[in-house]
């Protein structure tokens, strides 16, 4: 099943083109890495993908071919934005509790165990936690809605290096003990390697390499970053379209 | 650790209910408490500063009417004093003093009520960015926007509407008084339904143009703005069209009190003068008279009439009711619109 499948995408904001034709599937069951320079539509790709934004042109689908934004798709995935924007202003409680009426689905159990375990104070307020507390509690306020899929836009952007870190380790942990789908966007690559299982490099729109991280390094012979590198370099797709290796 | 894949958490979420109205409801309420608390105390204020008013004008008019016979100069000064001390005098209402300078300072009570309740609500998401949060959860963005919006008017409405009880035991002395038709512009806006409908058509504006501007400060600045220039255009042109008014001619006030709305003079053949135009036609004898009628009288004597439209005070509700209908209208398609503003807008 793939969990973000689109058909010559396309988003324009005003005249400008944020992304264009852009045709490519994301396999399930994968922490999938999407790596592009600035600019190469990331957001905007994932942005459609959750229902924040209708396209211009073409389609997505999501989870197996449920339209994005559908009710069922709001359900099914845990959307984290860059910078994870929270309500500053809220004790983490209450943001805690703002998330569980939000949701039909909640895990208040889950929710509890990771915040203890992360030592997040839950009385203070969201806008006084470090980035890598707000990012854990972001994190935790999506994995407590038990999604099929967790979409993480430029989660570590604004992370320190031991905040990257541990947060990765969460990412990878919930993949596992959860079942759960994981697609991130970045424009550095060398936090991901550890845990991404599937690489899609995308350059103005364009998927340049998509494959299984393991394909990949047994059939190019170089690190990950050596790989990404290569084809941003390069721009020129060396996979486009569906012939996505499954 | 696993719950199952994804196609059954699918097929159990689509048997699943909507995320209930009281969920959405206690999280606008949880994200209102700022603005909750910022209503109660500016309204605690004014209600505050009312009561004691309110007491202290009753005693004062109970003085007065307790005055016997009422005729006598005595109680004609009491009764002179009571409507100079806390009606205020005949100069511009703002600077009266008494009760016209406080219901004039109230007109802006509604605007402020609604712009800084109102304009927030989704220009501070899609200022701070939180939109990317409420939009995405499983409750989906438009009961999401329905609450933000729907409740906060419910209870801003429901409370101006309980306010202007206050109003009414504050001007009860002038009313009864007959002093103050509370069809006068400044009673008007105050009592029946139209304080809590320009307050939810305030609320309605600000979190329309919040939403359509996705800025904060732009918004309340342009609610401000068009709520001055509607407010007045109403009062001065809108409202005294909601019915026919009365019109009768000669020189005393018809019927007591009402709204005046105009008077105009005819000459004896007919033609309507010009404002002011009959300042020429009078002389300055008569002009200067110190008897109070001789200008009505010589204008009578000589062909002209004076005639005079005014709405009566037995159409007090049907024109409360009007404004209120068409504000709760209006309030209504602005809060729609802003819904539907957010169900097509992107990121």
């Amino acid at each position: 099943m793939n969990v973000i499948e689109s058909t010559a995408l396309g988003k324009r904001y005003r005249r400008k083109w944020a992304l264009r034709d852009c045709t490519l599937d994301i396999p399930g069951g994968h922490i999938v890495a999407l790596v592009g320079p600035n600019g190469a539509g990331k957001t905007t790709l994932l942005t459609m993908a959750v229902g924040l934004t209708r396209p211009t042109e073409g389609s997505v689908t999501v989870l197996g071919g449920m339209p994005a934004g559908a009710p069922d798709a709001l359900d099914g995935i845990a959307f984290v934005a860059q910078d994870a924007p929270l309500y500053r202003n809220l004790p983490v409680t209450d943001m805690l509790r703002v998330a569980r009426k939000l949701n039909r689905r909640w895990d208040q159990c889950r929710a509890d165990d990771r915040l203890d375990r992360l030592g997040i104070p839950l009385r203070q307020k969201v806008g006084e936690l470090s980035g890598g507390q707000k990012a854990q509690l972001a994190l935790t306020i999506a994995l407590a809605r038990r999604p099929g899929l967790l979409v993480l836009d430029e989660p570590l952007a604004a992370l320190d290096p031991v905040a990257r870190d541990d947060f990765m380790a969460s990412v990878a942990e919930a993949a596992r003990d959860d079942d759960i789908s994981v697609v991130l966007s970045s424009h550095v690559l060398a936090e991901l390697e550890r845990v991404a299982t599937y690489l899609i490099v995308l350059t103005r729109g364009q998927v340049q390499v998509a494959g299984s991280v393991k394909e990949l390094l047994a059939s190019h012979g170089a690190g990950l970053e050596e790989i990404a590198l290569r084809h941003l370099r390069a721009g020129t797709p060396t996979t486009s379209g569906r012939d996505t290796p499954r | 650790m696993t719950t199952g894949t994804t196609t059954a958490d699918q097929k159990m979420t689509a048997t699943l209910p909507p995320v209930p109205w009281a969920h959405l409801g206690w999280v606008t309420l949880r994200q209102r408490r700022g603005a909750i608390i910022g209503v109660s105390a500016l309204l605690g204020l004014i209600a505050a500063y009312l009561v004691v008013m309110a007491i202290i004008q009753n005693n004062a008019y109970a003085a007065v009417t307790a005055c016997h016979p009422a005729a006598a100069v005595k109680c004609r000064q009491l009764a002179q004093a009571f409507s100079a001390d806390y009606w205020g005098g005949d100069s511009s209402a703002l600077q009266s003093g008494g009760a016209q300078t406080v219901s004039s300072l109230m007109f802006a009570v509604p605007v402020l009520l609604g712009a800084f309740v109102g304009a927030p609500l989704i220009s501070r998401e899609l200022e701070t960015g939180t939109f990317r949060f409420a939009w995405t959860q499983g409750a989906g963005r438009t009961r999401w926007a329905v609450s933000t919006l729907v409740l906060p008017a419910l209870l801003l409405t429901a409370v101006t509407g309980a306010f202007t009880a206050l109003f009414y035991w504050y001007f009860r002395p002038f009313l009864a008084d007959g002093q103050v038709s509370e069809f006068l512009p400044l009673a008007f806006g105050l009592l029946g339904v139209v304080f809590a409908a320009w307050t939810l058509f305030a609320y309605a504006l600000a979190a329309f143009t919040g939403t359509l501007f996705r800025r904060t400060i732009p918004a309340m600045a342009v609610t401000l703005i068009v709520y001055i220039v509607l407010a007045i255009a109403t009062a001065t042109s809108i409202r005294p069209h909601y019915a026919t008014p009365m019109v009768e001619s000669g020189w005393d006030h018809p019927a007591g009190s009402g709204w005046g709305i105009s008077s105009w003079i005819d000459a004896p053949d007919g033609q309507r003068l010009r404002p002011g135009a009959v300042y020429s036609l009078v002389p300055a004898r008569v002009q200067n008279s110190q008897s109070p009628d001789a200008f009505t009288n010589w204008l009578t004597s000589h062909g002209y009439t004076l005639w005079q439209s005014w709405q009566p005070d037995s159409r007090f509700w049907q024109f409360q009711l009007t404004e209120g209908g068409w504000l709760l209208v209006v309030s209504a398609l602005l809060i729609g619109g802003a819904v539907a503003v957010i169900r097509r807008r992107g990121a």
